[in-house]
């Protein structure tokens, strides 16, 4: 019987250093060599965590930027799927969108914050919209790269057995191109956390980026870093899902 | 088998590529008949244009002048399916739905497709694998697939473009045994490619010998060894070295002239 190290040996190591840092963070503050004002100790911050759980605010917010980010990713998602893939597949299409996207891309989705409010409003579209541009250029890209990778002779076969256009698209473009996208998708989740939270903190009643800015008015210290576990928590858990889910999509890549 | 009319006729077809630096004749009006039911093999250095030769008959590429007419016996069957060189099977599909890609995509119904799918597999020795992914399979099985995923799609003739090409020796020659096997069943009509005359008087009823810059048939030689055919005696038969022998002679002398060609 192989020990519980043996068998996790990878995974015990990997749980090993963001423990070990708290422990050092929380020694830290304990013997007064770092102040508990800027770093609150770890398991006060763990209590704030119990007290707002509790109060079930915290779910709100959470639930919330959630259901912002799940819009965001599939109104910015998709349309970049779709339009990626036929960039992809033909030149003139290329042609015509490269200089659109390469202008685009470069300019800052934060800077946009204010025309976004002006356009959208302050109410949930705007957030949604931050979320969906930040979302949008990743998987464009790598799905324009996706396609363009695609070994020629898998189109020459498509051609010789008949496939129709649909079916080109369907059985060699999307499979062929889909490890880069979900690259993108990745790259995705990672920007749809930065904007939700800005565009949270600016003109939001409700949302973790909210939270965030809310407590800072405050001085509420510690419910800023139970703000801040979260998110990188969610970008943790997204990417263990995402991996888990390549997975199960793409059983076709070699280990 | 052998009747008049032929089942593939090519008249005159030439193909000119042109780019900045000038252009390459690498087909220069070739013209040849295939009578149904004909092992054709094209044998040729590299260069000769006999891979473009077979796109264009396979319509992947367009011609610059010239045509070829493949006689059609049933309307609804495809015209042609190719094996191709180097590795053509997709990676994200299982052995199996490769196999029945050609099926699959001209609506073929599901039973068909079981029976016809499962046939070939049984016929390649891949039943076992049908569930594997590519990068599961040594480049020996992976071409199996491919063989079967053309002979399942049914087509008019059959294409095939250096598909033994990789392959370590073994596998070579195990690979042409099977295909033999395979071919025998129907006897199709097909264009096989290749740069091995070993390989060429293995296979053929007929060589198309060519010659490079520009692409040209050389020679034609039929062979007449009688089919089934045993690749391990028929090697062993006197009259295989001696076609091995003519052939090469047409050769020889094109890649002599090639290799003064490039200095």
């Amino acid at each position: 019987m192989p020990s519980l190290l043996e068998r996790h040996g990878d995974r015990v190591i990997g749980i090993l250093s963001p423990l070990l840092l708290l422990l050092v963070w929380e020694g830290l503050v304990r013997f007064h060599f770092i102040s508990g004002m800027f770093f609150p100790a770890p398991t006060s911050i763990l209590a704030t965590f119990m007290r707002l759980a509790g109060t079930g605010e915290l779910w709100t917010n959470i639930g919330v930027s959630l259901r912002r980010l799940f819009w965001g990713f599939v109104i910015g998602g998709l349309p970049a799927l779709v339009l990626g893939i036929v960039m992809g597949l033909s030149k003139p299409f290329r042609l015509f969108f490269n200089p659109l996207v390469a202008s685009t891309y470069p300019i800052p989705k934060s800077a946009l914050l204010p025309l976004v409010l002006l356009i959208f409003g302050l109410e949930e579209n705007s957030k949604i919209a931050m979320v969906a541009m930040g979302v949008f250029y990743p998987v464009l890209m790598n799905s324009v790269t996706g396609v363009q990778q695609i070994p020629k002779i898998y189109f020459d076969v498509g051609t010789n057995f008949g496939a129709s256009r649909w079916q080109t698209f369907k059985t060699i473009a999307v499979p062929g191109a889909a490890p880069f996208i979900l690259t993108g998708i990745k790259l995705g989740v990672g920007m749809g956390l930065i904007l939700i939270s800005i565009a949270e903190m600016v003109g939001a009643t409700s949302g973790l980026g909210y939270m965030i800015w809310n407590a800072w008015q405050l001085m509420d210290v510690e419910t800023m870093y139970v703000g801040l576990f979260i998110i990188a928590f969610l970008g943790f858990a997204f990417t263990l899902l995402l991996d888990e889910a390549e997975r199960w999509l793409l059983p076709w890549r070699p280990a | 088998m052998r009747t008049d009319a032929p089942k593939i006729s090519i008249d005159g077809l030439s193909k000119v590529f042109s780019s900045r630096s000038g252009t390459v004749t690498a087909l220069d009006s070739v013209s040849l008949r295939i009578a149904p039911g004909t092992f054709c093999v094209v044998v040729g250095p590299s260069g000769c244009g006999k891979t473009t030769l077979l796109r264009i008959v396979a319509g992947l590429e367009q011609q610059s002048s010239g045509n070829f007419h493949i006689a059609r016996q049933d309307p609804r069957k495809p015209l042609n399916s190719m094996v191709f060189q180097g590795d053509s099977i997709f990676p994200w599909m299982t052995v199996w739905d490769n196999a029945a890609y050609g099926l699959k995509m001209r609506g073929a119904g599901r039973a068909e497709i079981k029976d016809v799918v499962s046939h070939y597999l049984d016929r390649t020795g891949l039943r076992r694998f049908a569930d594997y992914y590519p990068h599961q399979l040594s480049g020996g099985m992976r071409q199996r697939v491919s063989i079967a995923r053309a002979f399942a799609n049914d087509p008019e003739v059959l294409f095939m473009d250096e598909p033994f090409s990789a392959l370590d020796e073994q596998n070579k020659v195990l690979l042409q045994e099977e295909l033999l096997r395979i071919w025998e069943e129907h006897k199709k009509t097909v264009i096989f490619i290749t740069h091995s005359v070993d390989e060429a008087v293995t296979l053929g009823d007929q060589i198309v010998v060519m010659t490079a810059h520009p692409g040209r048939i050389k020679a034609i030689v039929d062979i007449d060894f009688p089919r089934p055919r045993n690749i391990l005696e028929l090697r062993r038969d006197p009259k295989f070295g001696e076609l091995v022998f003519t052939i090469w002679g047409y050769l020889r002398a094109e890649v002599d002239l090639a290799r003064k060609a490039s200095h």
